[in-house]
């Protein structure tokens, strides 16, 4: 039986090394500063993976590829916080969550659109937009959501 | 799950799926959908037990509140 308050311990240990650093933490860090075997912690890391399935690990690893708002492996949302461009977002709807990770900042968001590669620009404070760029940026998605449709729904 | 430069760019991407021409959503509503209450507290140190929890019901809430209760937006199976 997972131990749920040892979930969320891990959990924020993640969440807070994304934030901090732009990268995830291996689990035999996690280990060390959460007071646990290495064996215990690869363990822990699966549990939390599965209570937080939009998330994932590469396949066939222990590695974090995914842990939504951001993304341990690189995409095209490209994150920058006060000018430093360490963090990438899961996807272009994860992106506009990405604000809430950083509360008083002003989080930018730089992509290439899909079509023509041109950029696509948004910055948000505190949840709230505060430039766009073009005017006319949206949001789309594709295969719609749930396991139903075939596809993975972030892509 | 990505930005485009206008509804037309994205039409135009190779990838565009025909039943997705219901898959716009503008940025205001994107980022109310990605606002909601347990977004606001993915730091908090309950997060995954607390928070995460209720995510699915604010998510089903804010896509009846802007009209997009469609199986496509809702993940349910189609009729």
């Amino acid at each position: 039986m997972p131990d749920a308050l040892l979930m969320d311990r891990m959990f924020q240990r993640i969440m807070r090394g994304l934030v901090d650093t732009g990268t995830a933490p291996h689990y035999a860090e996690l280990a060390r500063t959460l007071g646990l075997s290495i064996e215990e912690a690869r363990q822990t890391l699966h549990d939390v993976m599965r209570a937080y399935p939009i998330g994932w690990l590469h396949p066939e690893t222990d590695y974090i590829a995914s842990f939504p708002p951001l993304n341990n492996l690189p995409t095209q949302y490209r994150v920058t916080v006060r000018g430093e461009q360490r963090w990438f977002a899961q996807c272009g709807f994860e992106a506009t969550s990405v604000t809430w990770l950083f509360p008083g900042e002003t989080v930018r968001i730089d992509a290439p659109c899909l079509d023509c590669g041109d950029a696509v620009t948004v910055e948000m404070r505190d949840g709230r937009l505060t430039w766009v760029d073009p005017p006319g940026v949206v949001g789309h998605l594709n295969y719609g959501f749930g396991a139903s449709r075939g596809k993975n729904f972030f892509l | 799950m990505n930005l485009f430069r206008s509804e037309e760019h994205a039409r135009r991407w190779p990838a565009f799926q025909a039943r997705a021409e219901e898959g716009f959503i503008s940025l205001g509503d994107l980022a109310g959908f990605f606002g909601t209450e347990s977004r606001r507290h993915m730091l908090d140190p309950d997060y995954l037990s607390t928070w995460f929890p209720r995510r699915g019901a604010e998510r089903a809430a804010y896509f009846e509140r802007i009209g997009k209760s469609t199986p496509f937006w809702l993940g349910t199976p189609d009729p």
